[in-house]
């Protein structure tokens, strides 16, 4: 009897340890910041460079003093189900930082930017259209020459006001290496405030498509909380208790899950009226699908931006919403585009790469694999979100579609024939050909896709197999430009085609490429299109257009890369407790249903601020 | 072994109600495995039917959320399991037998350093290092998954006979042909090994189990082969795509249960061996 | 006693030192390159991304020659530090081990131990008990030859989804913060009991099961025969049958522990539950080899405490390793 007792006794310290364990209830933090002398803002980028170098060995002592204070509103443990809002879908993993700067984990605190830390423009690609936020206006007042205007009335969750040195401070901390708009560096020139609320930008070479996708990327920081801090700790600190101007409060977080808190404060509700209806996020992420799937059917969360398998039919009966009522369901996300390793035989033939796009059975992707959920790219690659940059003529002239008989007949023509009769086809200098296409063990869609490639290949005569090597080894095979052919979709919704041509085109071609042109596809007369279409203004709709025609016939003449089909931004929501949700119905928002990392700020923000509670 | 003692070790086999069902369950998913393949026209993972239907006269355990079939999955899933069972089995008992069998009969430091090791290798949690073993590979097949699964199983199966060469060892039959001047391979397999046999037939089968097992969770966790079909396989994709929510049992049960129903008839059969081979324990 | 300890210890110290070599050598000699992975989530521009690979490379001290990087590593180790994760990065490893680590033990501890306690007990019972033995044989093979996951996504899915009385995932729900209330408590109970289930059940049938058979060899032998024979009572008899028989399943518990971890493992894996099974399962997803060294390091670490534990209860158990005779080897 008293060992039972002791078992449970024991049992009970144990499950007291872990509440205690957990992080506690936040106290207000007052972060008192203990200046150290800081490098002058204004040195040149090289000595900045190097002083990455001597800054790594240095262990520094943390130089913040935070003291606590007890917060005056008791920390609610128990949230209410009508003032809370459940998300899921944006975490992949757990939370590690707050940090604006670090931009390959925000993912996993996808609020950070957006909801803590907000951007000067917010980005609308169902209208394509600029909305200014933090700043009130922005214009070119010449060709070199940038003039920002920035709110009066916008305050610092901390009482603060924003103004326009922390813009400037902001933009400046892009001279440290490790920032992310670092590059922008070479053609901005200078970021100087001309008043409290106005920031003056002068350009050696301006590049207004980046620029206009930086202004509502670049999340402010306000300068009284960050000058103190080290370059190391500015870029990879993991900056715990963000303090931002946006319309949530960080509040806690634990392994699967991010909890914001309503910002009472905010400053648009009074200069603009507007005020999101959940007084509390939860963010949570789903370790599987089928957990995510679960919640959602049962409306314990309400909005998931899940991936899930088999939603359409749940849709149609009516047990989630989805923002299309019929296929695809979602919006388009981003271009899944298969790569072809143009370095290498036979993928350095047009005629062969030509083939292969009209070989490859997309019908079935879309409609088996995916069940309907996403559909065929336009044989451009962009967005339907920028539809009007698509060179409908030349489409209609180039384009490609699956057509089995096509593909046969252009390898015949172009001197593919199987000698050997196995069933394939051997190059015109009779080597044999057996290619790979590869993605990531795991990531299960899309290892139905390249079964689908590889299969509809085989049909046409081309001897392709499907391969998952795993993450690490697919990684390094992109990279180094080892591999035959793959899938990527590194673009995403963006104001301009530019972000698809420099996934695409990207270049100079080096040793390694990280971040685009895996393919390692050497055409310097496109590379001076994608320079050239960068230095276009955003205003000059036509000028874009036409350079956009001239990639279009390069691209869908030499086919380098295989557009396949639209990632959805994968949406489903429950009416339960929130409602009002944006669909393509006219009396309903239409901003983006998405809690994305970066969809914050293209409309995710003010879905929040429409959402209506259920009665 | 007389050919008496052989019989009648037969006739105990066909007496003991465990080996008869143990064995029967365990015969049934090997003649499925031979001819399952034949009762299907389907490739594992080609799109054959409509999706996420229930078993029919047609597709016997239903189809995949894209339409799939589960049967031919299934009986293809069998077969790498036995394949693993006996490749990793099989190496697991060898190294076992090996490793046991020298340390047990050479004694001594060999013993010691052989003891030592064998000890730190059953510590360190086997599934960690597959883990990390599996990690290395970027693309796996069975045969690769086997051999890591056989060469990190040995060290109980090399404990375990170890002890019994111990016993053997200093019996005086042993002696007596040591010291008939033969030679020490010989005595171990004219004199040790047939006296294991039955002994060792078990450490196999429980290696089977445990390698078909440690199959499954690797690949469950998808760091199983890359390239092939597996019950373990199966059970991961079912749960990826969402098959509890969907209400597709057909796809998870069957090759759950199917490894239980190996696994736990190996071992029912086991138990009966070990009544057989050990007259004491009949009486029960 | 002085003896066997001294054994135990070298092979304890022996094992150690392997392990954190082969703990060393991951990140070293695996495929891929964890910097270029990690850096390769944010889209940089080539300059940019050049210079950041230097940084973290430096960072992580992956730029020194290897044998400096081992010593390193082990004089890190001993001041408890085990790196940067590069998955949730900035964060330290120890920091994500040390939260992971409560529910761990909260699963295992009580996990391993009932199952092992229940078991042994429902063996011994069994093997004097007709019907029992009848019933509970053929159960506790099926139990401990069904795979973990497979009877964790059993139970998720008969009590979670079709009956929907548990939770299936997670650890506490998600409208609650931690806190000391009832309320908490009851979700984390909750949260934890079909994950315990499943590993209960499967140890239970296989504790069971050795013990029931360990029983039946010790009633068989010769001393039993020979006890009955002087008309000793048959509940003595039992009573030394079975203190013969929890011998080997201490040792067996000992040697058990790592396929438990196992089967933590990929439980935790189905019920998204955050102990370290489920950690290192993310790690590997992610390439992030340091967080899984320190997972690593911290399952041997875990295994090799349990089995030091056991040993001790082994020498309060057995006189004989009390009085200097070694009790192992046979």
């Amino acid at each position: 009897m008293s060992k039972r007792v002791v078992s449970v006794m024991s049992l009970f310290v144990i499950l007291s340890l872990l509440a205690a364990c957990a992080p506690s209830p936040t106290p207000q933090i007052v972060e008192k910041v203990v200046t150290k002398e800081v490098e002058k803002t204004v040195i040149a980028t090289v000595e900045v460079e190097k002083k990455v170098v001597e800054t790594v060995e240095v262990e520094k002592p943390v130089e913040v003093v935070v003291t606590a204070t007890p917060s005056a509103e008791e920390a609610e443990v128990a949230y209410k189900r009508n003032e809370t809002l459940y998300t899921s879908g944006a975490a992949w993993g757990p939370p590690s930082d707050w940090n604006p700067f670090i931009t390959w984990s925000k993912a996993n605190t996808s609020g950070t930017i957006g909801l803590v830390y907000e951007t000067l423009f917010l980005y609308d690609p169902l209208a394509d259209k600029m909305i200014p936020w933090l700043a009130e206006s922005g214009t070119w007042s010449d060709a070199n020459t940038y003039d920002l205007k920035l709110r009066q009335g916008i305050t610092w969750s901390d009482g603060q006001p924003l103004t326009a040195a922390d813009v400037v401070f902001t933009f400046e901390l892009g001279k440290y290496a490790g920032i992310w708009f670092n590059p922008m560096w070479k053609w901005l020139n200078s970021a100087t405030a001309l008043s409290d609320y106005e920031v003056q930008f002068k350009f050696t070479n301006p590049l207004y498509q980046e620029w206009d996708n930086n202004l509502y990327n670049i999340a402010i920081v306000p300068k009284h909380l960050w000058e103190g801090r080290t370059e190391e700790e500015v870029t990879s600190g993991a900056n715990e208790n963000p303090i931002g101007s946006g319309a949530y409060l960080y509040e806690t977080h634990s392994e699967d899950r991010n909890v914001w808190v309503r910002n009472e404060n905010w400053w648009a509700t009074k200069l603009l009226n507007l005020k999101p209806a959940p007084k509390r996020i939860v963010d949570i992420r789903f370790s599987s699908n089928n957990v995510a799937l679960g919640a959602v059917i049962k409306g314990e969360v309400d909005l998931s931006n899940n991936f899930l398998p088999g939603i359409a039919t749940l849709a149609e009966k009516g047990y989630v919403q989805t923002y299309f009522a019929g296929p695809p369901y979602m919006l388009s996300a981003n271009t899944a585009v298969l790569f072809l390793n143009t370095t290498k035989k036979p993928m350095d033939d047009p005629a062969f790469r030509k083939a292969l796009a009209f070989a490859i059975n997309t019908p079935d992707i879309v409609n088996v694999a995916y069940a309907n959920l996403v559909k065929a790219a336009n044989p451009t690659g962009l967005l339907p979100s920028l539809e009007k940059y698509v060179d409908q003529d030349v489409v209609a002239r180039l384009g490609f579609s699956y057509d089995p008989a096509k593909a046969k007949k252009i390898l015949a023509d172009a001197g593919y024939k199987d000698v050997n009769g196995d069933g394939f086809v051997e190059a015109p200098d009779g080597s044999a050909i057996a290619l790979k296409v590869t993605c990531p063990f795991g990531w299960t869609d899309w290892m139905e896709a390249i079964r689908i490639i590889a299969t509809s290949a085989q049909a046409a005569g081309i001897n392709i197999q499907d391969e998952t090597p795993d993450y690490g080894a697919w990684n390094t095979a992109l990279t180094t430009g080892t591999f035959d052919m793959t899938l990527n979709n590194w673009a995403g919704m963006s104001n301009t085609p530019w972000t698809l041509y420099n996934l695409l085109f990207r270049h100079p071609i080096v040793e390694v490429m990280g971040s685009g042109n895996f393919g390692r596809y050497d055409n310097q007369q496109i590379f001076d299109l994608v320079d050239q279409l960068a230095a276009t203004p955003s205003s000059d709709e036509a000028g874009m257009k036409a350079i956009c025609s001239k990639i279009q016939e390069l691209m869908l003449t030499e086919m380098p890369v295989i557009p396949l089909w639209y990632n959805g931004l994968w949406a489903q929501y429950s009416n339960l407790v929130w409602t009002n949700w944006p669909t393509e119905a006219a009396d309903t928002p239409n901003t983006l249903p998405s809690t994305w990392s970066g969809y914050w700020q293209m409309g995710g923000l003010l879905t929040l601020t429409t959402l209506k509670p259920v009665e | 072994m007389d050919l008496q003692v052989r019989s009648e070790t037969l006739y105990f086999a066909w007496r003991n109600t465990k080996l008869r069902v143990g064995l029967s369950v365990v015969l049934f998913f090997v003649a499925l495995t031979f001819i399952g393949p034949l009762l299907t026209d389907y490739a594992p993972y080609d799109y054959v039917g409509p999706a996420a239907q229930p078993p029919s006269p047609e597709y016997w355990f239903g189809t995949t959320i894209f339409g799939q079939d589960v049967f031919t999955q299934f009986v293809m899933g069998l077969k790498a399991t036995f394949q693993v069972g006996i490749i990793g089995g099989g190496l697991g008992t060898l190294l076992g037998i090996l490793i046991g069998f020298t340390a047990g009969y050479r004694g001594g430091l060999v013993d010691e350093i052989l003891n030592i090791f064998t000890n730190i290798v059953l510590v360190i949690p086997t599934l960690a290092i597959l883990l990390i073993i599996a990690a290395y590979l970027e693309v796996r097949g069975i045969l690769t998954e086997s051999v890591f699964i056989g060469c990190t199983a040995w060290p109980w199966a090399a404990r375990a006979i170890r002890a019994q060469t111990f016993s053997l060892r200093t019996r005086e039959f042993v002696d007596l042909a040591r010291l008939s001047g033969m030679n020490v391979w010989r005595i171990i397999m004219t004199e040790i090994a047939p006296n294991m046999m039955s002994y060792l037939l078990l450490v196999f089968i429980l290696q089977f189990g445990g390698a078909v097992l440690i199959a499954a969770t690797l690949d469950f966790i998808g760091l199983g082969p890359t390239n092939a079909v597996s019950l373990g396989l199966m059970m991961n994709n079912a749960v990826l795509w969402g098959a509890l929510l969907l209400g597709m049992w057909w796809w998870f049960i069957p090759p759950g249960l199917a490894i239980m129903a190996i696994v736990g008839a190996l071992y029912v059969t086991n138990v009966g061996l070990d009544e057989v081979f050990s007259p004491k324990l009949r009486e029960m | 006693m002085r003896r066997y300890f001294g054994r135990k210890l070298l092979i304890y110290v022996l094992t150690f030192f392997l392990a954190v070599t082969i703990d060393w050598l991951i990140p070293r000699f695996m495929p891929g390159d964890p910097v270029q992975t990690m850096l390769s989530r944010a889209a940089l521009h080539a300059e940019a991304r050049e210079v950041m690979y230097g940084y973290y490379v430096r960072a992580f001290g992956l730029d020194v020659p290897l044998w400096q990087q081992y010593l390193n590593f082990w004089n890190a180790l001993f001041h408890g530090d085990l790196g940067t994760s590069v998955y949730l990065f900035p964060q330290p490893v120890v920091k994500v081990i040390m939260r992971a680590v409560p529910y761990d033990i909260l699963l295992l501890l009580p996990a391993i131990l009932l199952s092992w306690f229940a078991g042994n007990h429902f063996g011994a019972i069994a093997a004097r008990t007709r019907w029992l033995d009848n019933t509970l044989l053929p159960v506790g093979y099926i139990l401990t030859a069904t795979p973990y996951m497979w009877l964790g996504i059993l139970l998720a899915w008969v009590f979670g989804i079709v009956l929907g009385i548990f939770p299936i995932a997670g650890a506490y729900s998600f409208e609650l913060r931690p806190h000391l209330s009832g309320a908490f408590l009851a979700s984390l109970l909750k949260h934890w009991f079909l994950p315990f289930a499943s590993i209960f059940l499967v140890k239970f049938g296989g504790w069971a099961i050795g013990m029931r058979n360990m029983i039946i060899y010790e009633l068989e032998s010769d001393y039993a025969h020979y006890l009955e024979a002087l008309g000793t009572p048959r509940k003595l008899i039992r009573k030394y049958a079975f203190r013969n028989a929890i011998l080997p399943q201490i040792t067996g518990l000992a040697l058990d522990l790592g396929v438990i971890v196992a089967g933590a493992l990929v439980t935790e894996v189905v019920f998204s539950y955050p102990g370290i099974g489920y950690l290192i399962l993310q790690a590997i997803q992610n390439q992030d080899y340091f967080l899984i060294q320190g997972c690593f390091l911290f399952i041997i670490i875990g295994v090799l405490l349990a089995n030091f534990a056991i040993d001790i209860a082994y020498v309060i158990v057995d006189p004989r390793t009390r009085l200097g005779m070694t009790g192992e080897g046979a």
